[in-house]
């Protein structure tokens, strides 16, 4: 009996959900409890941003939403389409080397995805409910526009989403073109970080966003929302989305024609080629331990380097950072730019923080469990884990400092030091919680995907939550020097710190060990677990 | 240890999830040189019980000893004397088979210049050495797993844990590992096996266990078993082949 187009939908959605039920089941308890109150604390903040957002757009008049109101949704717009390339994580995508062998529609397929574009931007779905629900409540707002407006809004930044993505899976699976387009995103967003450093120009922000010319979808979508300029709003919007729609459907088609296989053909060779390149440089480096850490700590440091995923994060650490953070060298004067090498260095260590902290077993997935049948205590494998990545967090710092060099950032070696030691304090203090936090939430990783599949909101969790935590006592030693003036107070508090955190790894490491050893069982199942008809990692 | 202790004496070993026994009550003895066989249909414990020997898995009851020790009291130094080859892939994808070989070696303990030329030796062996610079990602299955018993032999072991080794790899690499694991029985190693594959086991076995529902319901020598009338594969079925439900499947 032949089973219709939503029933085949319905199918792999019913499958995801079942293979999200039992990957929940595989971490520890602990593991699970923290994610879920993450996952809490994090929307409940964006659910309080929506609501922020809805009070205004209740209160608002119609003068200061013509104003408002396009602003709030070119950063929905933005946060959409640019946080999953700036956090590295593109969202849950279709497996379709699981699906294709199966009689489903590319229609079918393209539902799938579209809806999975909402992954990747969970936390702007509930500000742009908020704002729609505000407008509702505005009595200067006709009751009909506020839904149907944002409604399309979202059709076009979910199809927009879909062709980006696809796009970029697709440049991000080819060997060099890789690199090329990382430095093109580069490159883009650097594009607003200058118009934020140098202002932008009158003109384009009366282009961008103004009423009186709804151009752009998100213009179009404000003055939809509020009721003014019917038409040609509406028709602005639908224009939009026709195209977004075509530029998807053009993409997702690409993608599905993709030979992946030949990509990865043409990759073997490259691969085989770094091997050759790293095999002479990494044996010295080990060589400055003994086996059995020498030879973890080698395996660690090759295969990451061969990892797509590790080295588009490496890459992005130095390039990204240095972009993003480039207004400080304009707007703060001397002092903003004596800490810009410790900025760039601290974003690199939380780009990184998902592969070398957070996880230390997800690339390893079912051969982790090599660590628990050969005779090596479990705590040495945690250091060797833990030693490599500090050898890398040493090199990004080092690169970074080459970037400064090159833009001509002032560098002393006051500067020098202080880049070097706070990074280590921030590297300790995530190494003791990322010990935890491997041991207790594993998930397995896949070293060919450039991009995460999670969430980007989960990457900003870490960002925004856990990192300043990690901060603080960098913080106080900043203070320090600001109360005493001296660059000596400084360096005295970050002492303090470094002592902190050597014992807060001597307290938090056994306990891992101790964890890894009782739940082995859990924690071996979880980094073995296949993914479903829909990737999230 | 005496050589005497038996190479794996395990004792009302049970193992169970959430309601359900895996392995219920299991006492086994493997005497050392052996090459033993352990049988069963797919779900019956096979595999758990491979995994609490090498201690991946913790027993909920029951003991174990491995070459005259405790597990997992002396899990470690167990460790140094045992090659394994569990049922999935263990291998790290990014290394190339050779660096993973030397890898596998320096955690047994061997110095890394003995681990690099016994891991070109193996290569050699296991017909691995025709691109050295090939990431274990571009392998095929069988080739994982012939790299996986390399790793297994590479440090002498005085005992074998094999999960279906010979599964996927092509009759040439199968009859190469059966006359290298003969070999080391041979040479006074245990193996201790678990294949789906009776004709292979009945050729190569000296003794067979047949696990069934988590319980163990025969431990016999091959030569009892060929006293009687019966084959492997006969007895096998008796014992744990159930009602066949193919003839209600009309739709078939």
């Amino acid at each position: 009996m032949a089973v219709g187009e939503s029933s085949r939908i319905r199918a792999i959605l019913r499958a995801q959900w079942k293979s999200f039920l039992a990957q929940r089941h595989a971490g520890g308890r602990a593991g699970r409890a923290i994610a879920a109150l993450m996952w809490v604390v994090w929307y409940g903040l964006w659910a309080l941003v929506g609501a922020s957002a809805g009070v205004f757009a209740a209160s608002a008049s119609p003068g200061m939403l013509s104003i408002a109101l396009p602003w709030l949704l070119l950063g929905v717009a933005a946060f959409w389409q640019l946080a999953p390339i700036l956090t590295a994580n593109l969202g849950a995508a279709i497996h379709l080397k699981k699906l294709l062998i199966y009689p489903v529609s590319e229609r079918d397929l393209f539902g799938v995805e579209v809806m999975l574009r909402a992954t990747a931007a969970l936390e702007v779905l509930l500000v742009l409910a908020g704002i729609a629900l505000g407008l509702l409540r505005n009595s200067a707002v006709p009751r009909w526009a506020p839904v149907p407006a944002l409604l399309l809004y979202t059709c076009f930044n979910l199809l927009l989403a879909v062709g980006t993505r696809s796009l970029l899976e697709r440049l991000l699976a080819m060997k060099r073109i890789r690199e090329v387009v990382v430095l093109f995103i580069v490159f883009c967003v650097a594009i607003p970080q200058f118009m934020a450093a140098m202002g932008m120009p009158a003109g384009l922000r009366t282009f961008l966003l103004t009423r009186s010319q709804p151009v752009f979808p998100w213009a179009a979508a404000a003055q939809l929302a509020a009721g003014a300029r019917v038409l040609t709003s509406a028709l602005s919007l639908l224009a939009w989305t026709a195209l977004a729609l075509a530029f998807s459907q053009w993409q997702f088609r690409r993608s599905l024609r993709f030979d992946a296989a030949a990509a990865h053909a043409s990759g073997a060779s490259s691969r085989a080629g770094l091997a050759r390149r790293t095999g002479l440089i990494i044996p010295l480096v080990s060589s400055l331990f003994r086996d059995p850490l020498a030879a973890i700590i080698e395996k660690d440091l090759r295969a990451l380097v061969r990892a797509p995923r590790f080295r588009v994060i490496f890459i992005m650490g130095f390039t990204f950072g240095a972009v993003v953070w480039w207004p400080m060298l304009y707007q703060g004067g001397a002092r903003s730019a004596a800490v810009y090498p410790v900025v760039v260095s601290g974003y690199a260590l939380v780009l990184l923080a998902d592969l070398v902290f957070w996880n230390h077993f997800g690339f390893d997935r079912a051969g982790a469990q090599l660590y628990f049948t050969m005779p090596v205590p479990f705590r040495d494998v945690l250091r060797a884990k833990n030693l490599a990545a500090g050898i890398f967090v040493a090199i990004e710092v080092t690169v970074v400092m080459l970037v400064c060099l090159i833009i001509r950032v002032p560098l002393g070696p006051g500067i020098i030091l202080e880049t070097y030691w706070v990074a280590f304090v921030l590297a300790i203090y995530s190494m003791s919680a990322g010990n935890l936090s491997s041991v207790y939430h594993p998930r397995p990783m896949d070293p060919e995907h450039s991009w995460g599949r999670a969430s980007a909101g989960r990457s900003q969790v870490y960002l925004l939550l856990v990192f300043p935590l990690f901060l603080i006592p960098i913080g106080l030693a900043y203070l320090a020097a600001y109360a005493f003036a001296s660059r000596t107070a400084f360096f005295l508090v970050l002492a303090f710190d470094t002592l902190a955190g050597a014992v807060l790894y001597r307290i938090a490491t056994p306990s891992a060990v101790a964890a890894a050893e009782r739940g082995r069982e859990q924690f071996l199942g979880a980094l073995g677990q296949s993914s479903g008809p829909i990737v999230t990692e | 240890m005496s050589e005497s202790t038996p190479a794996i004496a395990v004792s009302g070993l049970r193992k169970v999830y959430g309601t359900k026994a895996a392995v219920d009550g299991l006492t086994l003895t493997v005497p050392r040189g052996c090459f033993f066989g352990f049988l069963g249909p797919n779900g019956a414990g096979k595999t758990t019980t491979i995994r609490m020997l090498i201690g991946l898995a913790p027993p909920t009851a029951g003991s174990i000893e491995i070459l005259g020790r405790s597990m997992p009291r002396d899990a470690i130094e167990i460790k140094k004397r045992i090659g394994i080859v569990p049922d999935d892939s263990v291998l790290f994808d990014r290394l190339t088979g050779a660096e993973f070989l030397e890898f596998a070696g320096r955690m047994y303990g061997l110095v890394r210049a003995v681990a690099r030329e016994r891991s070109g030796e193996l290569l050699a062996l296991f017909d691995l050495d025709g691109e050295p610079r090939k990431l274990i990602a571009d392998y095929s299955k069988g080739m994982r797993k012939r790299l996986t018993m390399a790793a297994a032999v590479i440090h002498r072991p005085e005992l074998f844990l094999l999960d279906e080794p010979f599964e996927g790899v092509d009759a040439v690499g199968a009859r190469m590992m059966k006359d290298l694991l003969t070999a080391q029985v041979r040479n006074g190693a245990t193996v201790f096996l678990t294949s789906h594959v009776l004709e292979v086991v009945e050729r190569l076995c000296d003794s067979v266990a047949i696990i069934n529902e988590g319980r163990l319901v025969l431990e016999r020598s091959i030569a009892e078993l060929h006293a009687g009338s019966e084959t492997l594969e006969d007895t096998f079925v008796r014992l744990v082949g159930g009602e066949r439900l193919m003839e209600k499947l009309e739709w078939l």
